[in-house]
């Protein structure tokens, strides 16, 4: 080939002149927002705004549309009392174990395993995973996302991260399993490190906040904001303590587009089948070994054993120990034992906090243990001395405050 | 483009500097010691955080946004801010609104399932939020701003 320079620039002016359409270029509607919505004046209002509708349809649809107008009226006025008549032999283990206390009068208080077990799963947390795929899918579809990793990566650096961790962080607000698998999008050790971590201590997932929202409802501001706090602070120190590197990245933008609507509703369906057939199982078999273990009485002899530390390090009851327990299995179940409990409203917030951030759910724990045995135990060790820390700074505060 | 229209710039701005004031007010009545004020069809603060001083700091920069494009709406970047202000008016109203329809629904304490048809429409009298009156006239500015701009063949 040899083919001189005016012969080069002659064949790139016929191929350009063929594949190029030349014209004037106007910024669409989608162009001007779209550059509005990554600038940190303009978009930061826009973040707020998002999240907040984000959150409002969410309650508004999971809380007081499925689960207290129908739900709840369904498994407390039908399946209960149907199940605890049905059901033979009331003071049998196997009465216990799937139809739960006889006398309960919600399926809250009955905690059996077809009652409570179904109630959760169904009633509590199905229709809070719904919408929160949907919005979540909605948001990726429309192209906000990568402008919000944009927004968000001034900040995420400063814990050692880019902005893209805003995926698995949010991802891990519906379920952890799918956020610890999005960590692999992180470029360094270090990255997949410290996100997984902070996911499984700080980030709880949409059927915890959901049972939050519905037994505790008056705290979870509260335990939201000190969560928060906990993610910026220990990101901060896990990122000066933890060797390598924070590179930059490119953050490919798109343009805004409507969602299509087949799309949307295949990313829904690939989701909540994801929870029927991974979660479902877990949250009832959940419910029969923390029976089981109630029965033996394990639990009673664990509590006894760790009531000095829970009372007097962590300021609260010692039958928390039960729900702490039954996090491993699933957290929002741990957080329905809890409303049972009685304590005062700054001890409910520790206990919330300490089931959040205590150790991740049996499903996470799965998929972490796949991102490789070190990271497992090293995460686990930071977990162990966080929830010490955190949970004792908390006792802390509360009793400066004159609450705890 | 079309020739600028003070008449438009100014129904923009009086939206805008209306949804700054009652944001400010919202949040200054829920910091203070009253549960709530009303003033003929419209509910000034409450105790929701959430709703209260999130939802109000967002009708803020929304009338900010508003304000901020006014003089320029019919360039680029005026247009963008305004559009941008009236969206997130439009999403506090709108999710007021959907809250409403959500817990409206279904009936309330009893074994019925279903709210009837009156309870439901008598849910929707006033007091109204702020975000919820300001929603109709953001709603036009944002209408036949976007109209105007398809006209044009943006």
């Amino acid at each position: 080939m040899g083919l001189t320079a005016d012969e080069r620039w002659d064949l790139v002016d016929a191929i350009a002149q063929r594949t190029v359409a030349f014209g004037i270029s106007r910024q669409t509607t989608g162009d001007v927002l779209g550059e509005l919505t990554v600038k940190p004046l303009t978009g930061i209002p826009t973040a707020l705004a998002v999240l907040y509708a984000f959150w409002s349809i969410f309650g508004s649809f999971a809380g007081a549309l499925v689960t207290d107008g129908f739900m709840i009226k369904l498994f407390d006025g039908y399946w209960l009392p149907w199940m605890q008549a049905a059901w033979p032999d009331p003071g049998s283990v196997h009465y216990f174990l799937f139809v739960g206390d006889p006398a309960a009068e919600t399926c809250f208080e009955a905690f059996g395993m077809l009652t409570s077990g179904l109630f959760v799963s169904f009633g509590v947390v199905l229709p809070a995973i719904f919408v929160f795929y949907l919005m979540m899918t909605l948001l990726e579809d429309s192209g906000y996302l990568p402008r919000l990793a944009v927004l968000m990566d001034t900040l995420l650096h400063k814990i050692g991260l880019h902005g893209y961790a805003i995926v698995p962080a949010i991802l891990g607000l519906g379920c952890n399993v799918p956020a610890v698998t999005a960590t692999r999008t992180l470029e360094t050790k270090k990255q997949r490190f410290i996100m997984m971590t902070l996911l499984a201590l700080f980030i709880p997932c949409g059927a915890q906040l959901g049972i939050m929202l519905q037994v505790v409802p008056d705290t979870v501001g509260w335990v939201l904001l000190y969560l928060l706090i906990g993610f910026v602070v220990f990101g901060y120190v896990l990122s000066r303590v933890i060797p390598g590197s924070n590179p930059e990245i490119l953050i490919d933008v798109p343009p805004y587009r409507w969602p299509q609507r087949a799309n949307v509703a295949k990313k829904l369906w690939n989701k909540t089948r994801g929870f029927l057939t991974n979660a479902v199982p877990f949250v009832m078999l959940g419910i029969l070994i923390v029976n089981i273990l109630y029965l033996t009485g394990f639990i009673g002899w664990l509590a006894d054993l760790a009531a000095p530390l829970f009372v007097t390090w962590f300021g609260v009851p010692k039958e928390t120990v039960g729900p702490l327990l039954a996090a491993f299995l699933r957290k929002d179940l741990a957080v329905a034992q809890l409303a049972t409990i009685p304590m005062t409203s700054y001890q409910m917030i520790t206990a919330v906090v300490l089931i959040s951030i205590y150790f991740p759910c049996v499903a996470t724990f799965a998929m972490m243990v796949r991102e490789g045995p070190r990271q497992l135990l090293a995460a686990i060790g930071v977990l162990a001395a966080v929830v010490l820390i955190y949970g004792g700074l908390i006792h802390a505060v509360g009793i400066l405050l004159g609450v705890a | 483009m079309e020739a600028p229209c003070r008449g438009a710039e100014l129904v923009t701005a009086a939206v805008g500097l209306a949804a700054v004031a009652c944001g400010a007010a919202n949040i200054l009545v829920w910091a203070g010691p009253y549960d709530g004020i009303e003033i003929g069809i419209m509910a000034i603060g409450g105790p929701d955080f959430f709703r209260w001083v999130w939802g109000s700091l967002v009708v803020v920069f929304g009338g900010v946004m508003m304000l901020a494009g006014a003089r320029q709406m019919h360039a680029v970047p005026g247009y963008g801010k305004v559009l941008l202000g009236v969206a997130m008016i439009g999403i506090i109203g709108g999710t007021d609104i959907f809250a409403l329809i959500c817990e409206n629904i279904p009936a309330g304490e009893g074994a019925q399932f279903f709210n009837s048809a009156t309870g439901f429409i008598g849910a929707f009298a006033p007091p109204y939020p702020p975000a919820v009156v300001l929603l109709p006239f953001a709603l036009v500015i944002g209408c036949a701003l976007y109209a105007g701009r398809a006209d044009d063949g943006c």
